[in-house]
């Protein structure tokens, strides 16, 4: 689990999220997981499937997990580690090819397409891949063309101007999507708090919110933010607490 | 609930979400994918994701289909078919071209049309409402509508079925959750569905 601070920042294992943000208590606040295997250089798989493991065995959402997956194999690896959907990036435009390969494999509906945009001296945009190490050549316009086919499930929409920021979302990158988008998008970056969850929620291009800043959102914050979005309107899915319904862990 | 609960691996699907959800629940389920096991089971999952040919074959080729007919037909234990498992429940689906299924719910699995969905888009992913039988066992303490989490192209209708089912609609009202007698089944994933899910994962264990 990492943080930004303006750079990457260690902050602790899935032990520590559990003791410090009692994880399991918001992982019920929350509609779905996306877990990310932001390591630079040498992945380890089999670590990295152990903790989306224990992170499934308390969480009863889809999960998305991705970084770096590059076969079949190792899509597959997560898939039984408890992931629903595999997120991708750079493949995306440096092999749509495997990409495909992914989708017949599993399923459309499987495959999050990850894109990290960042803002240029111009005004404009570039599309970074790497794990934003390497910025493409190509236009976003032109580069995300594929956003207008029925190709990946979603699109996960990152400002990396934004990221961990706490600053609030960065919209006017919503302006680099195809005017004829067909696939659920997904804003990340830059959310410090409910009010940046619901300004992103508002705008019509946007099918979900994400957050990955839980230091914003302290105790029942999360909870908080949840039932504010309700209260203005977003159309969000409702369940009980587990004492409602006469639940409780470990039966 | 002190039955042994059997989940059946066939190789398509997530089988630990499922299995954190019912250890969640306090039940201790065995993942098998050992034909003599499954047809001696008292209770049975089947969940599964991916396409309907490809998850009947793999069935079929460790005999887990005569095991599940066995188990359930004639056996009567309960089962909870769970998305692509509900679907192998139907006679035939048409996934992949046409293939013939478990044959534990009448009707053919077919995907959303074009024209019933307009502007909808397939696959149906997301939480939606589901609307339960007043008596449904599934979805006993749970309100109705309540939101459970859905991913599928392919769906079947409630058409002429004996049992009680549990209506979605997208584009079209389509079956979202079925039982009858020793045979339950949900389109959705209970085991992704926060409360609502467990809550459902408990009933089917409870009933």
């Amino acid at each position: 689990m990492l943080s930004r601070n303006f750079r990457l920042q260690r902050v602790g294992n899935l032990e520590w999220l559990q003791r410090n943000y009692n994880f399991s208590h918001i992982a019920f606040f929350i509609d779905e997981l996306i877990v990310l295997d932001v390591t630079r250089g040498v992945r380890d798989t089999l670590a990295f499937c152990e903790t989306l493991k224990s992170l499934a065995a308390g969480c009863f959402v889809p999960i998305t997990a991705g970084g770096g997956v590059r076969t079949i194999d190792h899509a597959r690896q997560l898939l039984r580690s408890g992931a629903d959907k595999i997120a991708v990036n750079t493949p995306l435009f440096e092999r749509p090819e495997f990409v495909r390969e992914l989708v017949a494999e599993f399923g459309q509906q499987c495959i999050v397409g990850s894109v990290d945009l960042k803002r240029n001296r111009e005004g404009g945009y570039q599309i970074f891949i790497e794990s934003g190490s390497q910025s493409l050549g190509d236009e976003p316009a032109s580069a995300l063309s594929w956003l207008t086919q029925e190709w990946v499930g979603e699109v996960y929409l990152n400002s990396i101007d934004q990221d961990g920021t706490g600053q609030g979302y960065d919209l006017a990158m919503l302006n680099q999507l195809p005017s004829r988008c067909s696939v659920p998008v997904i804003l990340a970056g830059g959310v410090g708090n409910g009010t940046h969850l619901a300004k992103g929620f508002a705008d019509p291009r946007v099918d979900a919110v994400a957050t990955a800043h839980l230091f914003n959102f302290v105790g029942n914050g999360l909870e908080c933010a949840r039932e504010s979005l309700v209260k203005q309107g977003a159309s969000l899915a409702v369940w009980p607490t587990l004492v409602d319904l006469g639940l409780k862990p470990n039966g | 609930m002190a039955d042994k609960v059997i989940i059946v691996d066939y190789g398509m699907g997530n089988m630990w979400s499922v299995f954190s959800a019912l250890r969640f629940l306090g039940c201790s389920p065995v993942i098998s994918s050992d034909a003599d096991q499954v047809a001696a089971a008292d209770t049975l999952i089947l969940p599964g994701v991916g396409s309907f040919r490809k998850a009947m074959e793999a069935l079929e080729m460790h005999g887990l289909d005569q095991a599940l007919r066995e188990a359930v037909l004639v056996r009567k234990r309960k089962i909870l078919g769970i998305c692509l498992g509900m679907q192998l429940f139907a006679e035939y689906g048409q996934e992949d071209g046409d293939h013939r299924g478990l044959g534990f719910i009448s009707g053919s699995v077919e995907r959303f049309a074009r024209d019933e969905l307009g502007a909808l888009k397939v696959p149906h992913v997301g939480f939606n409402h589901v609307r339960s039988s007043p008596d449904s066992v599934l979805f006993n303490g749970i309100a109705s509508p309540s939101d459970f989490y859905f991913v599928h192209s392919y769906r079947l209708l409630n058409s002429g079925l004996p049992g009680k089912p549990g209506l979605c609609h997208y584009g079209i009202e389509f079956l979202s959750a079925y039982e009858y007698e020793n045979i339950f089944a949900t389109q959705f994933h209970p085991e992704k569905s926060q409360t609502n899910g467990l809550k459902l994962l408990n009933n089917f264990l409870a009933a």
